[in-house]
């Protein structure tokens, strides 16, 4: 049997319709920069989304578990083999993804034989300088874009497109104001995605829109939870990265005006 | 392209990097300056307990045979925010040994999302001890002494191994490398007249320590004194690990010497 061009076309949009379909419903994952460190922030279900994978590298992803976890474990067994044969000096993020995670998630995407990653990955790497700080964003196909300031992970294009416009200008003070801003930016990506999930946009009986405060509340009532991790520039710890207490977290966004 | 990447390990360290003891040999220093032919080594580190926890000393010189290799030494490190690793004997081995244990470690609480145990640290460490028994035996012998902050019991606690990677507790007090045997008696005698480690300040522990170390400088030529570079000193309580300031050394330093003195 022969195998054309618009097969090969056929498969691959198959392949990605299967995905994105998946991730359609996620929760996305926010990464912002501040003088004090990296807040990464999401809302999450039941298990953790937000990791430490080296010294200075956290990472988030939406997706399948199992996804999460497998991308996270190959993380961080590249960058602590690297960092142990080489040194700690010599992990940095653009390696570990550009050369390590990202052609490997890149061969599991074009095994027409293998189910695809489900997975959208965002890493941070924190550096001495705010200005310095990298983060990257890893798609299922193996693509990945490195930037500067923030980065934002969600379901679909459209909400990408919204919070990152909110991020464009974004520079909070401190940790509990680069919360405060993830959160707002959370609140209109998955409002961004609610509306991209029907023609019209999600409105209820009454015929009124979902707004970012109301798919907020409803993500927290339908029973997600806050989650934010912080990268800390300051530290006498061995460690730089802490997971942030729910009542930090529930303390910085309480009363917050989503806009 | 490694998609093997991609496939869930089990959290061990050793077999991800496939770290194995490099060859006893590797630890001969070259002969070609005609200063050294045997591994570089000879020490004095101490850990005594005091009332929040381990304070740990140690002497910065390194030698190799009757040379003295290096003055800057680090051999008081930290393996982790609860667990300092005073290191005597080859010291390319130990500094393997650490870097080892550093990375084993972490490695392990970030691909499990939980810490290792006390135990299970203690464990590492004297299968590492074991693994490199018969580099132990053709020169490459490391004893350490571990100083711990154990939050479940909210106390300091000390251990020793010996080189088949038997594991050991002291009291109070600890010593290892070629200056500790001049100085065993000492630590009982401090013990008998001033009374334990362990409910003695920072400052008076600190004292003691570097009197010790003191003497095994004037006792043992392996061991460097605190004339030309300073002792390293940190401390592991249930805050992490902290450094001794240069300045809090030389002012313990002065207050041993009055009492020397005095007496």
């Amino acid at each position: 049997m022969s195998y054309n061009f618009y097969d090969f076309q056929n498969a691959i949009q198959q392949r990605n319709d299967y995905v994105e379909d998946q991730l359609r419903d996620g929760s996305p994952v926010i990464g912002i920069s501040c003088p004090d460190g990296i807040v990464l922030f999401t809302l999450r279900g039941s298990q953790r989304k937000l990791f430490e994978v080296y010294d200075r590298i956290a990472y988030g992803a939406m997706g399948r578990q199992s996804d999460v976890e497998s991308i996270r474990i190959a993380s961080i067994d590249t960058a602590h083999r690297e960092g142990f044969q080489r040194s700690e000096d010599d992990v940095c993020l653009s390696r570990l993804v550009g050369f390590g995670i990202s052609p490997a998630v890149k061969q599991v995407y074009n095994d027409q034989r293998a189910v695809p990653l489900t997975i959208r990955a965002l890493y941070a790497e924190l550096h001495d300088n705010g200005s310095d700080d990298v983060f990257c964003t890893l798609n299922y196909d193996g693509e990945y874009r490195i930037s500067k300031g923030s980065a934002v992970i969600t379901g679909v294009r459209s909400a990408d497109d919204s919070a990152k416009e909110l991020l464009k200008d974004a520079c909070p003070s401190s940790r509990d104001e680069a919360i405060k801003v993830a959160a707002k930016v959370w609140a209109h990506a998955y409002t961004a995605m609610r509306h991209a999930r029907k023609p019209g946009g999600d409105v209820d009986e009454n015929g009124v829109r979902l707004t970012p405060d109301a798919a907020f509340k409803g993500a927290l009532d339908k029973g997600l939870m806050l989650e934010a991790a912080f990268l800390t520039r300051s530290t006498s710890r061995t460690s730089r990265f802490e997971c942030c207490t729910p009542e930090v977290v529930s303390a910085a966004v309480a009363g917050l005006d989503f806009g | 392209m490694d998609v093997s990447l991609l496939h869930p390990k089990s959290g061990d360290f050793a077999a991800i990097t496939g770290f194995t003891l490099a060859d006893a040999n590797q630890n001969v220093t070259s002969t070609s300056n005609g200063l050294a032919s045997e591994p570089v080594h000879g020490t004095t580190v101490i850990a005594v307990k005091f009332k929040d926890g381990v304070l740990t000393v140690g002497d910065r010189r390194a030698t190799g045979g009757n040379a003295i290799m290096y003055d800057k030494a680090e051999k008081v490190l930290a393996l982790d925010d609860t667990m300092l690793m005073a290191i005597s004997g080859a010291f390319s081995k130990a500094i393997e040994f650490v870097r080892f244990l550093r990375h084993s470690f972490k490695y392990y609480e970030r691909s499990q999302l939980q810490p290792l145990s006390l135990d299970g640290k203690l464990n590492e460490i004297g299968r590492l001890m074991a693994g490199n028994l018969a580099g132990a035996m053709s020169g490459g012998l490391v004893v350490p002494v571990i100083a711990v902050y154990d939050h479940k019991q909210a106390a300091g606690r000390i251990f020793f191994y010996d080189a088949a990677g038997a594991r050991f507790e002291n009291l109070e007090y600890a010593a290892a490398g070629s200056g500790s045997v001049q100085i065993r008696g000492a630590f009982e005698y401090i013990v008998r007249t001033k009374g334990n480690f362990s409910e003695m300040t920072l400052e008076s522990a600190l004292a003691e320590a570097l009197h010790l170390l003191e003497i095994a400088a004037d006792l043992d030529s392996a061991t460097g004194g605190a004339g030309k570079v300073l002792p390293l000193a940190r401390t592991v309580t249930a805050a992490g690990v902290t450094e001794i300031s240069d300045d809090a050394i030389r002012a313990a330093l002065g207050a041993s010497t009055t009492t020397a003195t005095s007496i």
